[in-house]
């Protein structure tokens, strides 16, 4: 164990008198409050706050992601190419124990450099709208949208039953031969999936629509403040002269009414709205129509006097107070450091058989790969039938094996529109990333270095 | 096995080393059937020319490379358990040291890999750092130091954990002769405290001056192997030391000579440039001339084989007979004038100087003893005698011719 630390430190004094981290560390401490005065985003307090934390957060990824490929693939390939673990691996300490160490020291140096940089991009934020005229509406609007962390429960619909409901139609077309020849069954049967779920959506004039979340669980159930939001997107069938639905909103606990109570426990409201069409829009009605058991219904009314098309509802989403803006900006500082922490162990791992350029090369690829995953997974999806067997054999376990960084597991997406990072997703990533892959990474590395030649003449 | 892992501190069986070409065809033969057997508490030099494969033995014992047939065993295990190389000091044939880290740091960050306790760390650190004559330049980082100061670093890493086997490659590669001189004195004086010392050089004065036991490498095969005296003794030849001699003596002694069917040579002894450089640089000190470079070191350090070398009773006496020879010959030069072998006498006096400082001395026979202050200064005294008495202190190879036919009966 004390040779293990010996290591840590000496990679750590390594990084440090390398300078490498140091001139990523004045950069950041000259451009981050740069950034902080220069940006202005949409011109509102929030565009501001945005943009700032968006940029912020990103380049202290980005600069972050960029030292710890550097400095991982230089380490062990720099002290086994000038011959310094001559002197170390003929000392009581396993080769594992260097690997390790290296690794240790790394970490160690991620944790404090982002931890430092979090804690001014978090000073920062906090700061700008002090420093700006704010008005009570843009303040109000900035704490319910921005300071906060808030969980999304999104309607879901049930593929399986459509997917039957299809397979229903498409035998009932056929039996009554509306099937066009040249159509597949396959084909025939995804345009009828298609439709299903457009159905599924759509509430046609005089109609309403109503769907049932259980699990809203606020963070501080009795706050006579806390309220709920409804966000949602929508669409019409037919091209309206003014582009704008006319719909009556309805939220709240809508079984009372079913079993016809004369008496409501919790209060149901109704909020007339007129939404532009896809376009996002957002409300907020008081938290106190949540029921006790966690339990609410969002229910649409086209009214048919207003409006003569059929809606269809994209995306309906309820919003609700689940965690404080600090909790959730420690999360997305976390999500980052799990990003570093896999470059750190793949640059180590690495360098046990391949020499710096090569390293640091496969590094800057896998990181570059890690921002455009989703991309670049999506991409091989739809190949045929015989390329796909061999994709699934090759590159699919490559493509496996490379880090997340994009979509979900960017860390900004979430702090810029308030969205709380759930745990349990925290919690995947850091087990996917850190003690799936990262770990088989760093376990070859280490079975590589243990029968590794020190002294091999390397060319 | 079991009688081997207690017989030899090191020892490789059948030791192969070929480097294969890019194609995995064997190319090099750099190591080849190497059966070295290295007893405890004995100073071994490993001789040959550059690629005879010497560093390449050394590192397959030390497991920096795979040997490709064979095996290597230190105190009686591999190289690759903590437990063993925890005891095991090395030097490379480069002192491949961290440029960013001070003398101090470095010297630090190997006592940790050994798990030294901090107070014992600190105090080792000083004495080393005293030891190697670079007290002054604890602070300065390795990346400033000349060849040879990151050289005495280097030996000052190689001590840290007060080992019982030393494996050096070429360790007196780019210091100075005062370097060299404290170096193969500290050697002797550490085997003499136990140690096992595997020594590479080609600086054969070195080898000789120190080693009990030399083996000679050429193109991966043993040469020659044996005890230094054995092999570099001329048995057909007489050398006589004296004092300065009138002319008519001279001719005596050649009539002498010449009846006895011999003929003979007389010249006047020279000192080794060693002796007087180291004089010069002493005589420089005492005015404290003020230097950026290294300094003198003091003599060994307190911390070093306190503890005994852990071996079987059978091998003890092994060693006891092996050390008693060296010990007793310094008494029988002063007793008689006459004197068959050329004696590596410098570097004896030196050795018995040393012990002399420790209170467990036991030989006194010099003169000089008398007055043990420190180190530098005896060396120095030393030469002062040598000069003013003008007693050949000649090291044998100055004087001795090399024997040209001792090799091939010996041949391993």
């Amino acid at each position: 164990m004390h040779s293990l630390w010996a290591i840590v430190r000496n990679t750590l004094s390594q990084a440090v008198r390398m300078k490498v981290a140091l001139a990523v560390i004045v950069l950041l401490v000259v451009l981050l409050p740069l950034m902080s005065v220069v940006m202005e985003g949409d011109g509102t307090p929030l565009g501001k706050l945005q943009t700032f934390v968006s940029y912020g957060l990103g380049l202290v990824s980005l600069l972050l992601c960029i030292l710890t490929i550097a400095i991982s693939t230089y380490t062990l390939s720099n002290d086994l190419k000038r011959r310094h673990l001559y002197l170390v691996v003929t000392k009581p300490v396993r080769r594992y124990q260097i690997v390790a160490g290296k690794l240790i020291g790394i970490l160690i140096l991620n944790g404090v450099l982002l931890a430092v940089f979090g804690a001014i991009i978090y000073g920062l934020t906090l700061t700008i709208p002090k420093l700006v005229e704010i008005d009570s509406v843009q303040d109000e609007r900035i704490r319910a949208e921005f300071y906060t962390a808030r969980s999304g429960l999104k309607v879901t619909y049930d593929e399986e039953q459509l997917r039957q409901s299809a397979e229903e139609r498409f035998k009932m077309l056929r039996d009554s031969g509306q099937i066009p020849r040249d159509m597949s069954h396959y084909q025939a049967l995804r345009e009828l999936l298609a439709q299903e779920r457009l159905i599924a959506k759509s509430c046609p004039p005089g109609r309403s629509k109503r769907w049932d979340f259980g699990g809203v669980r606020l963070k501080i159930p009795d706050d006579p403040d806390a309220m709920i939001f409804i966000r949602f997107k929508l669409e019409a069938t037919t091209a309206l002269p003014d582009d704008t639905i006319y719909g009556t909103w309805r939220i709240g606990d809508l079984r009372q009414i079913e079993t016809g109570l004369d008496r409501v426990k919790t209060p149901i409201y109704e909020v007339q709205r007129d939404a532009s069409i896809r376009t996002y829009h957002e409300f907020s009605v008081p938290a106190n129509a949540v029921a006790d058991d966690g339990f609410l219904s969002v229910a649409f009314f086209n009214n048919p006097s207003l409006n003569y098309t059929t809606v269809i509802l994209d995306d309906v989403e309820v919003l609700f107070h689940s965690g404080s803006f600090t909790g959730n900006f420690v999360r997305s500082l976390l999500l980052i450091y799990v990003r570093l922490a896999f470059l750190a162990a793949l640059g180590v791992s690495l360098t046990t058989w391949l020499s710096f350029p090569v390293a640091i090369l496969v590094c800057l690829v896998a990181f570059l790969a890690g921002t455009a995953n989703t991309f670049i997974v999506d991409s091989f999806d739809g190949l045929g039938v015989a390329m796909g067997l061999i994709y699934n054999f090759t590159l699919r376990p490559v493509l496996w094996m490379l880090p997340q960084f994009d979509g979900v597991y960017n860390p900004s997406h979430y702090i810029i529109n308030g969205r709380l990072i759930e745990g349990t997703f925290l919690a995947m990533t850091v087990l996917m990333t850190l003690f799936a892959k990262a770990a088989v990474i760093l376990l070859f590395g280490m079975w590589v270095f243990s029968r590794r030649e020190i002294a091999k003449a390397v060319v | 096995m079991a009688s081997d892992e207690n017989t030899y501190a090191i020892e490789t069986i059948a030791l192969t080393k070929i480097f294969p070409d890019w194609w995995g065809r064997a190319k090099v033969v750099a190591v080849e059937d190497l059966n070295l057997q290295i007893r405890y508490n004995e100073i071994y030099g490993f001789l040959g020319p550059n690629g005879s494969g010497k560093t390449t033995t050394l590192k397959m014992i030390l497991n920096l490379l795979h040997p490709t047939r064979g095996k290597a065993f230190v105190l009686g295990g591999s190289c690759d358990n903590p437990e063993i190389s925890a005891r095991i000091g090395y030097l490379p044939e480069e002192s491949y040291l961290y440029r960013y880290l001070t003398a101090r740091e470095t010297l630090d960050f190997y006592g940790r890999i050994f798990g030294l306790p901090r107070e014992v760390r600190n105090e080792r650190v000083e004495t080393l750092l005293e030891m190697v004559g670079l007290a002054g330049m604890g602070n300065r980082p390795v990346g400033t130091f000349s060849k040879g100061m990151a050289r005495r670093i280097g030996l000052a890493q190689a001590l840290i954990n007060d080992p019982d086997v030393l494996i050096l490659d070429e360790p007196t590669s780019g210091m100075d002769p005062m370097g060299t001189r404290q170096m193969k004195d500290l050697l002797a004086e550490l085997a003499r405290r136990g140690k096992t010392i595997l020594l590479c050089s080609h600086l054969l004065a070195d080898v000789e001056d120190i080693c009990d036991r030399i083996g000679i490498l050429y193109g991966g095969r043993m040469r020659v192997e044996g005890p230094v005296r054995e092999l570099l003794q001329h048995q057909d030849q007489t050398e006589i030391h004296t004092g300065r001699l009138s002319e008519a003596a001279l001719e005596q002694i050649q009539d002498i000579l010449r009846r006895e069917g011999h003929d003979c040579d007389v010249r006047r002894p020279m000192d080794k440039l060693e002796t007087y450089f180291i004089n010069i640089v002493n005589k420089a000190l005492q005015e404290k001339q003020a230097t950026s470079g290294a300094g003198v070191g003091t003599g060994i350090t307190g911390f070093l084989a306190e503890r005994p070398v852990v071996r079987s009773q059978s091998l003890l006496d092994q060693l006891v007979s092996a050390r008693v020879a060296p010990d007793e010959q310094p008494s029988a030069s002063t007793a008689a004038a006459e004197k068959t072998k050329p004696e590596p006498q410098a570097d004896k006096t030196l050795l018995s100087r040393l012990a002399a400082a420790k209170p467990d001395a036991e030989t006194g026979t010099d003169k000089t003893d008398a007055a043990p202050s420190e180190p530098v200064e005896k060396v120095k005294k030393d030469v002062l005698e040598s000069l003013i008495e003008r007693k050949g202190k000649s090291d044998g190879s100055t004087e001795a011719t090399r024997p040209q036919d001792s090799g091939d009966e010996r041949n391993a």
